[in-house]
This record gives structure tokens, C-alpha cells and sequence, in this order.
């Protein structure tokens, strides 16, 4: 069988899966026997002209292959890595051209082009040349497949799953509920079993007592007698209808919203399994509605879609035999059509499919309009464009109507149209009964089966219209389960150990050894970084934006691993430890601190459920929070948030650090805390963080450096690496040193601001 | 403003020649969908703009065929001359089209749709972020038909 990353080349990408094998064996003939260990693939020649020109690594040389095809015969390039001395990318609108440049600038060894699709996998090649020149030689990880189909696995991560499988397994979460779908399904089938009984029991009335009465061969209370009994039949047939549609009804509706919250328990216990990056890769909307609407979908398609679609093509079929059984000629006319009908409404589906396609989109301008003008709202009215706003708004909605307008026109203009068929039929059953009925003597065709028969034909219309409506419901559901699964199927980038080690309480050494790290385990953001912190130390950790300040501490609690190196705490490695014992231990103090929806109360107390109303107060009262709470209306028991009462910046500051103190971690990690504040408030923040250090092993970015002045040790980290550490002082001596630099630039800007 | 002289040379890259001698430049189209041949900057190789040129027609015939050349890489997008077939799958909407450059399978999310530029032809994004021109006008029936849905 395929692996999920072969079936989607196959069907989705029209280019090979790896280079050819005959071509790679020449390409490596020509690199002195050497093997490929990189490649990627550029799909646009000089004339822009789709083409395939692979461009690959091997340990010492470059080479490029270009395939034959009807404008070229095959060619096949190499040079000497050590001979290139540039790589230059120029990015377009779909194409980036890149030349690989040897010393002559005039003359270079190759310029290529891509589009979009191949950049990834050509930009991996470049990039590892590019390393190499500056002497920092990259590991070759070949990664031309897996950036193919990344942007595919990121829209629809299991699309080799076909729709069959999805319902099979969908149906799969109804096993634990066995016995409910049995009886669900049981007064589903009886009442379907029973509505055909009726026009039975009309025809035995009509043709054995009510006729042979009107024609004298029945006496008066014989016929009564044999009337009443066939009456209280049908009231039985009733009663019984109706009671097991309520069983099924009701046994439906509850099974479906235990299927629902099974799957909403299951996600909810799988995105805390999941790593930190499936939640930087996915919007937050899209993983709440998956656990929301997309689970109320199901439910629907559990408690109604199953059974109805079921249940409509049961009834079909028990029509056709009952009406074939009842008279062979008649129920053929009625029987013989039905294919045609299911068709028509397939064609018609298909139809309003394009329809449903051009509301979606005018639905989505004209939402795109309020997401845009709500939020946006001061600057609507600053600018003064409410009337023009008012009119998109009008133009889009006006559009989006007409939309409408033309699907209410097409599906009821089909309705009637099918229904006039289906009429057609009846009025045939007419045409070929009406001579039989007529016929003196030979009457092969009874009164009460031709009105048994007219009854039935009504019930036609209604499964046919269940099944032109099911679709519909199918389709959604499926995307539904299909979104769900894709949540369910995500494996945590993170091995867990099982049964770690548990280390409390935690002396607070953090060990980094020889650690290396990159998102894309390509471009290196943190490069063999070592250090090490001794318990209750209180380091800064210094350098420009983007200079993987945040990554270390990422690293550190092990919302990622390391691709090189190793972490260990107290002298044991990171990736041993009890995961959820370590970072119970470890606070987090953030520049936007998230409170969760909730009283201060319960905010506080997160990280220790069972903190008593005095340590809160007093957690409080360190945090310099205890006074402005009290302040508010309904004091710790204010409930902030979303949706709640709104603190500012530093009062949410203030009361994550009262979090924190009551959690009373070893570690502390301290990112840009006081960043976002006026000084006022960050002397009080300050004050607080002094309190809650102590005793700690602490680490603390900034990029006020004046923040840091009390640290034991400043770190300064600069494109991925170690630069400076040191005291404030000691890094100040130092001649031309980074943090000196930023120190004199961050004093010249505050004595420009004091001008 | 003295006249700019542009050149290409024998890599394809775009020269500009000044005081202190050539520089490599490459063309960026401030509008390259509402005005694609007006306000071109042209860029070092640090990314930095050493000229805006206001219409490519101010330049002497060399120099304007030299940028149009380099410009033709910059702003290319693909160019869909005819729909094989557009399905929706879960998740997906997979194109099948020919181009100008040749066949092409693509991808879009279901809810990313084409939209209009300069009132006769429109531009979708695929997932990888490439570019396809279709003019609806310029389609044959067939492809017209399975377009319908996305057109104006």
C-alpha cells in the first residue's frame, strides 16, 4: 500500500516523486560516483515554459539535470561545490529566479527558475550552498517530497481517506452504543414496515366488505362486522406506527448527542496531547469549530441522516415490491421510472452545486465586510467613510441576494417539475387501470388494490425528497468528520516518556548542551548554543529581535526538543523527565499575560487549585495586585476575561505574577514582563518580580537592559548563538561588544525622549 | 533627472548603469495588478530601491526592452487558457487547466476564491501561493460552463 505522502503526489501533484532514477544515476556518474543527498525540483525554463530541471547535492558537488522533452534533449551539468562563491534568489510573483554564481559574476553557473510549489525544496538546496560558503556547513536532510505536499497536508490532513472510510468510521463511534442503535433502528424499520399497511387494510375494507355489501352478496352486519375489524387493524397500525417512530425519534436524538460528546471529549483530550506547533499551525477559530459546530453537524447526521437515508430507500424498495406484488403491470409503470427520478434529483444536485458555490461566495464578500468594518470600526468613522462602507456593504448584500434569488428560482422550478413526473406516473396508473376497472365481468383489478394503489403512489414523494435533501446533509457531515478526524489523526511532535522521572522538588540547574534547533529543521535558529545556569541564579538573557531569545526558552520548557544536543535539568536530560512534574515547576511570566475567563479568584489559584483564600490574598499582596482588586466591585471574585471586566495591561501583569508566586515554581521565566507598561506601573511590576525571584533559578528576557542590572549573569544570544555573558559591568568593558552597543543606543534614545 | 540606462546581461540580470558604475538590479511593479506597467522600483541586491520609474515608455528602446525582459520573471503569474475540471473534495478544490506554460494540477481551499482584477480576467492563489490568470471572457464553452461559478 502507498504511504499517505505517495498518494498524495499521485493524486494531486502532476510531477515525479523523486528525482528519476535513471537520471540520478548519470547526475551521480557525473559527480565522481558521489550520491545525491539533496534536490528539489525547478519546473520553469528561460522562457518560463514548464519544464523539469532538477538541481541536486551531493557531498562535493552541485549539479543540474534537465529531462528531455520535445523542445530539449537531456543535460546534465556538474561543478565543484568549492568552486561557487554566491547564491542570489530573486523572488516574483510566481517565480523566483536564482543564480548560483562561480567567481565571475558576468558568467554564473546556473540561473534557474521555479514557481512557488518547488521554492521550499530548491530553496533548501540553495540555502545548504549558501551555509556552506559561510562555513557553516548545513546537514543535508533530503525534504523535496515532504515540501511538495506540505501545503496539501496542512489544508486536509488525511485526503487519502475516501468518503466510504470516513462513514464506516464515523459509524464506528455508534459500537459502545449497541444496543440503542439496534432499538433506534428496529422502531425505525417498523414504522416504516407499518406505513405500508394502511392502504392493505383500505383495500380489504373496500373489496370485502364495503363492495360485496353494495353488490348483495354480503349481509348488512356481516359487512360491519368484517369493516370494524379491519378499522381496528388499521387504529392498531397506527398506534403502532407512531410509538416506534417516537422509539426511534428519541433513541436517535440521545444516541447522536452521545456520539457528539464522545467526539468532543476525545478532541478536547487530544489537543492537550498535541505540541505547541499544531496550535502556532492551525487558527484557533478552526480548531474551536471543530470542536463545536463541526460535532453539532454530526449529531445531526447521527440522530436523523442515518436513519432517514436509510429508511427513504427502504421505503422505496418496500413500495415497488408491495406495488409490484399487489398488480404486476400497474407496479412496473410505478416501479420502472424510480431510477430516472433518483437521477434527475443526482443531476439537479449537481446543478445547484455550482449555484450554492456562487451565494458561498458573495455570503463570504459580504461577511468579509462586517469582519472587516466592526473591528475596524474607530477607524471607520475617523476617516469618515460610514457612507461608503454603507455601500459595499449595500453592493455586496444586493449581490448576495440575486445570488439567492437564483437558487430559489432553479430548485422551485425543479420541485413542481419532478412532482408533475411523479404525477405523470399516477395519471398512467389511471390510463392503463381505468379500462380494467371498467371491464364488465373480467375484472382482474379490484376497486379497494386500485385505491390501495393510489394511496401508495402518495407515499412516493416523500422518500424522494428525503434523498434530494440527504445529500446535502451527507456532504456537510462529512466534512465535518473529516475535520474532526484530521484533529484526531495529528501525532504529537513530542515522544513523551512513559513513566519519567519525576524530580521534586526541583534544584533549578539548567544545563544546555551543544543544543541546536530550527522550525523547519533546516534554517538553524539556535546553533550549538551551550550553557549553564546554577540554582537560584538570576539571568538576562540580551539581543536583537529574532535572535532566538524566545526559541531557548521554547526549548527549555520543552514545548520543543532539540535537533541537536541536549538539555538536562539538575544533571538529568530534559527528554527523561516527567513532562507534566517538570513544568509544574516552572512559572511563566509573559509581556501579554492571558488571563482565562473567570474570577481573579480562580485565576490566581490556577496553578494550585487548592491555595487557601489567605495564601491567594497574600500571592496578591507580594504581586502588588491585593490593592487595586480590592478596588474593583466585586473584588477577587471579578470576573475578567473574555467577556469579563477588563483590566489594563499592568493590572493583568500584576495578578499573572500573583499566579506565578502562588504556583511557587523553581524555575521562572520571565519574557519581557515589563515591557508593555508606563514606568509607574513597572516600578510597581518590578517591585513585585523582586519579591517573587528570590530563591529561584530565574531567566529573564528584556529589552530595556535597565531592567536587567540586578542580574547575576547577562546572556547575549545574536543569530542563533552565544555572543557575550557576563555582568552588566563586564559586558559594558567590552570594546565593540553587542550588548554595549545596545546599552549606548538605548541611553541615546532616553536621552532623546527626555529632550 | 538624467535618462536611466538599463541593460541585461548574459545570466538574464538586470543592470543599471549610474555614476559609480553598474549595479545588479531587479524590477519590482508597485500595482502589478491595477497598473502593472506604471511606478516600477528598481531594487539592489540588499533589497533596497535605487530608482522608481514611472512608466517603463520614459526609457529609450534598449533600456525599456532590458526591464520588460526582467519584469516578464518578476510579475509572472500562470496563465489558464483552458479548465479541465474543477472538483470539490473535502477540504479542497482541485483544478485541472492547461496554460500558457503547459498542464498544471493545483489546489485551493474551499473557501479561497478567484478574485477580479481590472475588471476583465481574475487571479487565483493555490496553496503553495502560485498565481493563475484566467480571463472568463477569453474561454471556450466548456471551460466558460465549469468556470461559471467563480465568475462575476
Amino acid at each position: 500500500m502507498l504511504d499517505p505522502t505517495s498518494q498524495l503526489f499521485d493524486r494531486y501533484l502532476d510531477q515525479p516523486q523523486t528525482i528519476p532514477r535513471d537520471l540520478r544515476a548519470r547526475l551521480e556518474n557525473a559527480c565522481a560516483s558521489e550520491s545525491v543527498q539533496l534536490y528539489g525540483l525547478a519546473d520553469l525554463d528561460s522562457s518560463l515554459r514548464l519544464c523539469q530541471i532538477w538541481v541536486a547535492l551531493t557531498a562535493n558537488y552541485f549539479g543540474i539535470a534537465r529531462t528531455a522533452d520535445r523542445m530539449i534533449d537531456e543535460q546534465i551539468r556538474v561543478i565543484e561545490r568549492s568552486r561557487l562563491t554566491k547564491v542570489v534568489e530573486e523572488p516574483g510573483l510566481s517565480c523566483t529566479v536564482a543564480h548560483v554564481l562561480v567567481s565571475n559574476e558576468e558568467h554564473p553557473f546556473a540561473t534557474i527558475r521555479y514557481s512557488h510549489r518547488q521554492r521550499q525544496a530548491v530553496s533548501h538546496v540553495l540555502f545548504a550552498i549558501q551555509q556552506q560558503l559561510e562555513g557553516e556547513p548545513a546537514e543535508l536532510i533530503d525534504n523535496y517530497r515532504q515540501s511538495m505536499v506540505r501545503p496539501i497536508k496542512e489544508a486536509q490532513a488525511s485526503v487519502n481517506t475516501s468518503r466510504l472510510a470516513i462513514v464506516w468510521r464515523l459509524l464506528g463511534y455508534l459500537k459502545p452504543y449497541r444496543w440503542q442503535v439496534t432499538l433506534g433502528m428496529t422502531g425505525a424499520s417498523i414504522m416504516t414496515l407499518a406505513r405500508l399497511l394502511p392502504p392493505l387494510l383500505t383495500a380489504h375494507v373496500i373489496d370485502d366488505a364495503i363492495r360485496p355489501f353494495q353488490n348483495g352478496t354480503l349481509a348488512a352486519s356481516a359487512a360491519w362486522q368484517l369493516a370494524l375489524v379491519l378499522l381496528a387493524g388499521l387504529a392498531a397500525t397506527f398506534v403502532v406506527q407512531e410509538l416506534a417512530a417516537w422509539v426511534r425519534l428519541r433513541t436517535m436524538a440521545v444516541l447522536g448527542e452521545h456520539v457528539a460528546r464522545d467526539l468532543r471529549t476525545e478532541m478536547y483530550d487530544h489537543l492537550h496531547r498535541l505540541s505547541v506547533s499544531f496550535f502556532s499551525s492551525k487558527q484557533t477559530g478552526s480548531i474551536i469549530s471543530r470542536v463545536g459546530s463541526d460535532s453539532d453537524r454530526i449529531w445531526d447526521f447521527i440522530a436523523f441522516g442515518v436513519v432517514e437515508l436509510s429508511l427513504s430507500f427502504l421505503l422505496l424498495i418496500g413500495l415497488s415490491i408491495v406495488l409490484i406484488a399487489l398488480d404486476f403491470k400497474l407496479g412496473l409503470i410505478m416501479s420502472l421510472p424510480l431510477p430516472l427520478l433518483l437521477y434527475l434529483i443526482y443531476r439537479n444536485g449537481k446543478t445547484m452545486h455550482g449555484f450554492f458555490l456562487r451565494a458561498w461566495r458573495k455570503w463570504s464578500n459580504l461577511t468579509d465586510t462586517l469582519s472587516d468594518t466592526v473591528p475596524g470600526i474607530r477607524v471607520v468613522k475617523a476617516f469618515d467613510q460610514a457612507e461608503h462602507e454603507k455601500r459595499r456593504f449595500e453592493d455586496r448584500n444586493e449581490s448576495f441576494t440575486d445570488e439567492c434569488f437564483r437558487i430559489h428560482h432553479v430548485w422551485t422550478g425543479f420541485w413542481p417539475v419532478l412532482m408533475l413526473l411523479v404525477h405523470l406516473m399516477t395519471l398512467l396508473v389511471w390510463v392503463f387501470a381505468l379500462p380494467r376497472l371498467l371491464s364488465n365481468g373480467s375484472a382482474d383489478l379490484t376497486t379497494g388494490t386500485f385505491v390501495a394503489f393510489l394511496l401508495y403512489m402518495g407515499m412516493y414523494v416523500y422518500p424522494i425528497e428525503i434523498i434530494g435533501q440527504m445529500a446535502r446533509l451527507l456532504n456537510r457531515a462529512l466534512s465535518s468528520a473529516h475535520r474532526i478526524f484530521d484533529l484526531l489523526d495529528t501525532e504529537p511532535q513530542l515522544v513523551e516518556t512513559h513513566r519519567g522521572i519525576q524530580l521534586t522538588p526541583l534544584q533549578g540547574l539548567i544545563d544546555f548542551r551543544d543544543v541546536t534547533f530550527g522550525y523547519d529543521r533546516v534554517r538553524l535558529t539556535i546553533k550549538g548554543i551551550s550553557l549553564r545556569i546554577e540554582p537560584g541564579e538570576l539571568i538576562g538573557l540580551v539581543g536583537p529581535s529574532g535572535s532566538g531569545k524566545t526559541t531557548l526558552i521554547n526549548l527549555l520548557v520543552r514545548f520543543y526538543d532539540p535537533i541537536g544536543g541536549e538539555i538536562r535539568i539538575d544533571g538529568v536530560p530534559l527528554k527523561e523527565l516527567d513532562i507534566g512534574s517538570f513544568r509544574r515547576q516552572v512559572g511563566m511570566v509573559l509581556q501579554d499575560p492571558f488571563l482565562f475567563h473567570g474570577t481573579i479568584l480562580e485565576n490566581i489559584r490556577y496553578g494550585l487549585q487548592a491555595a487557601s483564600l489567605s495564601e491567594v490574598i497574600s500571592a496578591a499582596q507580594a504581586a502588588n495586585a491585593h490593592d487595586f482588586i480590592c478596588r474593583l466591585p466585586n473584588g477577587y471574585d471579578t470576573v475578567v476575561g473574555e467577556r469579563g471586566h477588563t483590566l489594563s495591561g499592568g493590572e493583568r501583569q500584576r495578578v499573572s505574577i500573583a499566579r506565578a508566586i502562588l504556583h511557587d515554581p523553581r524555575i521562572l521565566i520571565l519574557d519581557e514582563a515589563t515591557s508593555s507598561v508606563d514606568t509607574e506601573t513597572e516600578h510597581q511590576i518590578q517591585e513585585a518580580l523582586n519579591r517573587l525571584v528570590a530563591g529561584r533559578t530565574v531567566i529573564a528576557i528584556a529589552h530595556r537592559l535597565s531592567t536587567l542590572k540586578r542580574a547575576s549573569r547577562l546572556l547575549v544570544v545574536k543569530d542563533g548563538r552565544l555572543a557575550e555573558q557576563g555582568t552588566h559591568l563586564e559586558l559594558l568593558g567590552l570594546e565593540n561588544g553587542i550588548y554595549r552597543k545596545l546599552h549606548d543606543m538605548q541611553l541615546r534614545l532616553n536621552e532623546a525622549h527626555a529632550v | 533627472m538624467n535618462q536611466l540606462i538599463l541593460t541585461v546581461d548574459k545570466a538574464g540580470r538586470l543592470r543599471l548603469h549610474g555614476e559609480n558604475g553598474p549595479v545588479l538590479v531587479r524590477p519590482i511593479a508597485c500595482f502589478p495588478w491595477s497598473s502593472p506597467g506604471e511606478y516600477l522600483s528598481l531594487r539592489d541586491t540588499d533589497d533596497w530601491e535605487v530608482a522608481l520609474i514611472r512608466e517603463a515608455q520614459s526609457l529609450d528602446t534598449a533600456s525599456r526592452a532590458a526591464l520588460e525582459q526582467a519584469l516578464a520573471q518578476a510579475s509572472f503569474v500562470f496563465e489558464v487558457n483552458q479548465i479541465d475540471s474543477v472538483e470539490d473534495e473535502l477540504e479542497l478544490r482541485v483544478w485541472k487547466v492547461q496554460t500558457d506554460q503547459g498542464p498544471r494540477t493545483f489546489q485551493t481551499k474551499l473557501d479561497h476564491w478567484p478574485h477580479a482584477i481590472n475588471g476583465e480576467a481574475m487571479v487565483v492563489r493555490d496553496l503553495a501561493g502560485d498565481l493563475y490568470r484566467i480571463k472568463p471572457h477569453s474561454l471556450d464553452p466548456k471551460s466558460k460552463e465549469l468556470f461559471w461559478a467563480f465568475r462575476e
